[in-house]
């Protein structure tokens, strides 16, 4: 309930990024939804605060120019909407690169999504030349050696340590260069970048004389990693809870 | 020659990751006109970044009126930031418009927002990017036409030699005109000259090539245009008027973009025109007559505008909202309709009295943000030579019911280097704002964090205006002012920024040149001036190099004042209001008195109505 004694509805979105829209920064994203959420006519609970904001949080941010199969974002709801009718509304008021996939009710008191689900899956293609599968896990490995890398964005360094936030990795040659697949878990200090992984691979010995025109990124889900090591889909927590998800195809021509 | 119509989208895309805000270049927005079959094409530009011309009313308007005329598509292009546009330039990608992604050169009609004087060489950079020809006698018969048009064209010589064809006034009638003229001449096979002889004929179109500047003893040194024998073209154009605002749907802004704007709302025209009849202000001659949409009309096109956009804030704009004959009504309706929604409504500009805080505290304007007011001057007397009427009382009366309804902050607007401005008008600036802070403090006691926060500009003389004879403040004297500013003002709750003299300065220049002003814009965009509006990219050295190049002193162009008896650049161009009109209002504002607001009082006598066949046209009663 909130303060004013509503009952409230968290419906939890997944949906995808991707085409030109790869290139929205996260915020461009944030804002983009909470428009199509104003669109799509769903009774969208607003915040008490001052500012009136409309109440709904998103899942950990994706890089500029990466494209997402699994992005979450749960929305709080003054009244319970069938979850098909729902996904139905929100995807007719929603851009086709942010296509929303499948929605869920859930507790209405869960973790907050951000911190809670923390490990990434991506799938990259790396275009350039020279690039040899096995160089590329050399390069990594000795990175993951040294423990941490380091790297300038904007003013700041940032520090990222890759014991704790590589899981995996898995190179395989591909038609135009390599394919990666990639395990991440962010910590509460840092999170790994993909484009930010290999472009510092780029500078170890087995990848110099190699160069690395573009990286295709894409992320293909998110899960949280319990502390017995299994990893549980944001849609999945539902299960158990007697509510019903629901997926299928919500796209518009837009 | 004309540039094939392609998809070039896969050139950029690649560029995306190396540039800053790359949803500046991709489209796809929610609303857009995706279908894009033509088979005429036409293109607005806005010669500055996405997130600055986005917002603009004017390219949402024509772009709407564009796409519902059968058989013509119309997109939209800006100008890249310079990090992409010298990228571009490095893979050889000419600039693309935003919905085909097709080069802008490969477009039929080609029409630039002129916004203002500092865009003027980004309007060449966009042609230059775009690989189509910079002047248009340099156009190849099937290169694109290019339009001009906006709140700048007042004294358009300076970059007339780019255009084909400047429209004066509104646009949403004449675009039409503009476009069909076109189209009809190249299904016909005419020439180019014969579609330029054409669009001279639509009403509100000046087609600067076929005018000749003349000097003569008459004119000032920068001369004057003169139609060439032979060509019909009109001795005087007058601009163009829509007279029924009414009549127009204000429902037209529909794309909602991804990235944040500068004004990143639904804004909804409420008026057009205001007859304050502020002597410094060209926007309140060249707009006239004033149009109010209804109240009924603009609440309803709010909230349609809302639930089509999914927008969490909506402005009602216009040059003076405040004196919307229903304001209050529309405030109170669009309050009441909206409540729980989490929806803000935004007016951009308060009147500075009593009625204009209620209005600001009807909207819930944020009380951290401050509340901004425009004296514009310091003293009565300066505000009565001016015209801007705005008592002591006002002032102090609005203060006082600011502070009392919660506002800590206030922000006040002056400008410096007003005709007749002397010591100690300067002086009672810094007078008024600690006027403001200590009614401040009476009002919410001394610990209460006051604050007041003056913002001076140098004044612009501008075409058109009461003010247009005058020169501009020499930099050096600005600089004393501002010194004298600073020193009397010893209270530190009152701040002071001043806006950069010397952007202000290639303003008033290029607001006085004639045609030979164009030489001055290609050499400083030759020498690398480009978003001169950006104060981060602005180089007064490059502006004075390329003055220096072409044989200009700038500072005394920017200085000059023009004898009453010589023929002004700019008087072949006619926003309606006469040149009687205007002497009258000079000599009254020398002699300090003060013309009424026609909306409230009786006829000043400006000329626009008879002129251009037009009357002022309110919803309701002015009080």
């Amino acid at each position: 309930m909130t303060d004013d004694g509503l009952v409230l509805w968290r419906l939890r979105v997944r949906y995808r990024k991707d085409g030109r829209l790869a290139f929205l920064g996260h915020l461009e994203v944030m804002n983009t939804i909470m428009r199509s959420v104003r669109r799509s006519g769903l009774p969208f609970s607003v915040g008490n605060g001052f500012a009136r904001r409309m109440r709904v949080q998103f899942s950990q941010a994706l890089p500029v120019g990466a494209s997402s199969q699994a992005e979450y974002f749960d929305l709080m709801l003054t009244r319970r909407v069938e979850p098909a009718l729902a996904l139905e509304a929100v995807g007719a008021a929603t851009p086709a690169g942010l296509a929303p996939e499948a929605v869920a009710y859930l507790p209405r008191k869960v973790p907050a999504l951000e911190a809670w689900a923390t490990v990434s899956r991506w799938s990259c293609d790396l275009m350039g030349e020279g690039l040899d599968a096995g160089d590329l896990e050399r390069a990594v490995a000795r990175m993951r050696d040294r423990g941490a890398l380091e790297y300038r964005r904007g003013e700041k360094t940032k520090r990222v340590d890759l014991t704790e936030t590589l899981v995996s990795i898995a190179v395989d040659e591909a038609p135009d260069g390599l394919r990666v697949d990639l395990m991440t878990r962010s910590t509460n200090e840092a999170s790994l970048r993909p484009a930010v992984l290999f472009d510092k691979a780029m500078g170890e010995e087995p990848l110099l004389g190699a160069r690395l025109d573009y990286a295709r990124v894409t992320r293909l889900g998110q899960w949280h990693a319990t502390e017995d090591g299994r990893l549980v889909e944001p849609l999945e927590m539902t299960f158990g809870e007697g509510e019903q998800g629901y997926s299928g195809s919500a796209h518009t021509e837009q | 020659m004309r540039a094939a119509r392609e998809d070039l989208f896969h050139r950029i895309e690649p560029l995306l990751t190396r540039v800053d805000k790359p949803a500046r270049y991709l489209d796809h927005e929610w609303g857009a006109t995706e279908e894009q079959n033509g088979p005429f094409h036409v293109c607005m530009v806005y010669p500055d970044v996405y997130e600055v011309g986005q917002p603009n009313l004017a390219i949402a308007i024509l772009y709407d009126v564009l796409n519902r005329q059968e058989g013509v598509s119309c997109e939209r292009a800006y100008l890249p930031w310079v990090d992409m546009a010298d990228l571009m330039r490095e893979e050889g990608i000419p600039l693309l418009a935003l919905e085909s992604s097709a080069p802008l050169a490969s477009f039929d009609v080609v029409g630039f927002t002129l916004a203002h004087e500092m865009a003027c060489t980004n309007v060449v950079e966009a042609l230059d990017l775009a690989g189509i020809p910079v002047r248009s006698e340099e156009r190849a018969e099937d290169d694109p036409f290019v339009f001009g048009g906006g709140p700048s064209v007042w004294n358009c010589e300076p970059v007339a030699p780019a255009f084909d064809a400047i429209l004066l006034g509104d646009g949403e009638e004449a675009i039409v005109e503009m476009v069909d003229c076109v189209r009809r001449g190249r299904d016909r096979g005419d020439s180019r000259e014969q579609v330029l002889l054409d669009l001279a004929r639509v009403q509100g179109v000046y087609v600067p090539s076929l005018y000749e500047v003349v000097v003569d003893e008459g004119s000032t040194r920068w001369g004057y245009a003169r139609p060439k024998e032979g060509t019909g073209a009109p001795g005087r154009v007058l601009k163009r008027t829509l007279q029924d605002l009414s009549a127009t749907d204000p429902g037209y802004q529909r794309i909602v973009p991804y990235m944040g704007l500068i004004q990143d709302r639904l804004a909804v025209e409420v008026l057009r025109g205001c007859a304050r009849g502020c002597r410094f202000c060209q926007a309140g001659m060249t707009y006239r007559p004033v149009r109010e949409r209804p109240a009924d009309q603009v609440v309803d096109a709010c909230e349609r505008g809302l639930e089509r956009t999914g927008f969490d804030e909506c402005s009602l704009s216009s040059l003076s909202t405040t004196d919307h004959s229903q304001c209050r009504e529309m405030l109170q309706e669009l309050d009441r309709d909206l409540a729980g929604t989490g929806v803000r409504v935004s007016i951009p500009s308060q009147r500075m009295d009593s009625f204009g805080v209620e209005m600001a505290a009807a909207v819930g304007a944020s009380r951290k943000a401050g509340l901004t007011f425009a004296p514009e001057a310091g003293s009565q007397r300066l505000r009565d030579v001016i015209n801007k009427n705005v008592t002591e009382r006002d002032i102090e009366q609005a203060a006082r019911n600011a502070f009392s309804a919660g506002w800590r902050r206030m922000k006040l607007y002056f400008m410096m280097g007003l005709p007749t401005e002397t010591d100690e008008d300067i002086i009672k600036i810094s007078e008024c704002a600690e006027r403001v802070c200590s009614i401040g403090r009476e009002v919410l006691g001394r610990r209460a964090g006051v604050s007041v926060s003056i913002s001076v500009a140098v004044f612009v003389p501008k075409a058109h205006t009461p003010f247009q004879w005058v020169g501009q403040l020499p930099l050096d004297e600005v600089v004393k002012r501002q010194q004298l500013l600073l020193h009397s003002t010893p209270d530190r709750a009152v701040r002071i920024s001043y806006h950069d003299a010397r952007t202000s300065q290639v303003e008033a220049a290029l607001s006085k040149m004639g045609r030979r002003g164009f030489d001055l814009v290609m050499e400083a965009w030759r020498l690398g001036c480009r978003f001169d509006a950006w104060s981060d990219q602005f180089s007064y050295e490059r502006w004075c190099e390329a003055a220096r190049n072409v044989g200009v002193d700038l500072a005394e162009t920017a200085s000059e004042s023009f004898d009453h008896s010589l023929r002004l650049p700019w008087e072949h161009t006619s926003p309606g209001v006469s040149r009687g009109f205007l002497e009258r209002e000079w000599r009254r504002a020398a002699r300090g008195v003060t013309t009424e607001d026609c909306t409230r009082a009786s006829c000043v006598g400006c000329g626009v109505c008879p002129t251009l066949s037009v009357y002022n046209d309110l919803a309701g009663d002015r009080s």
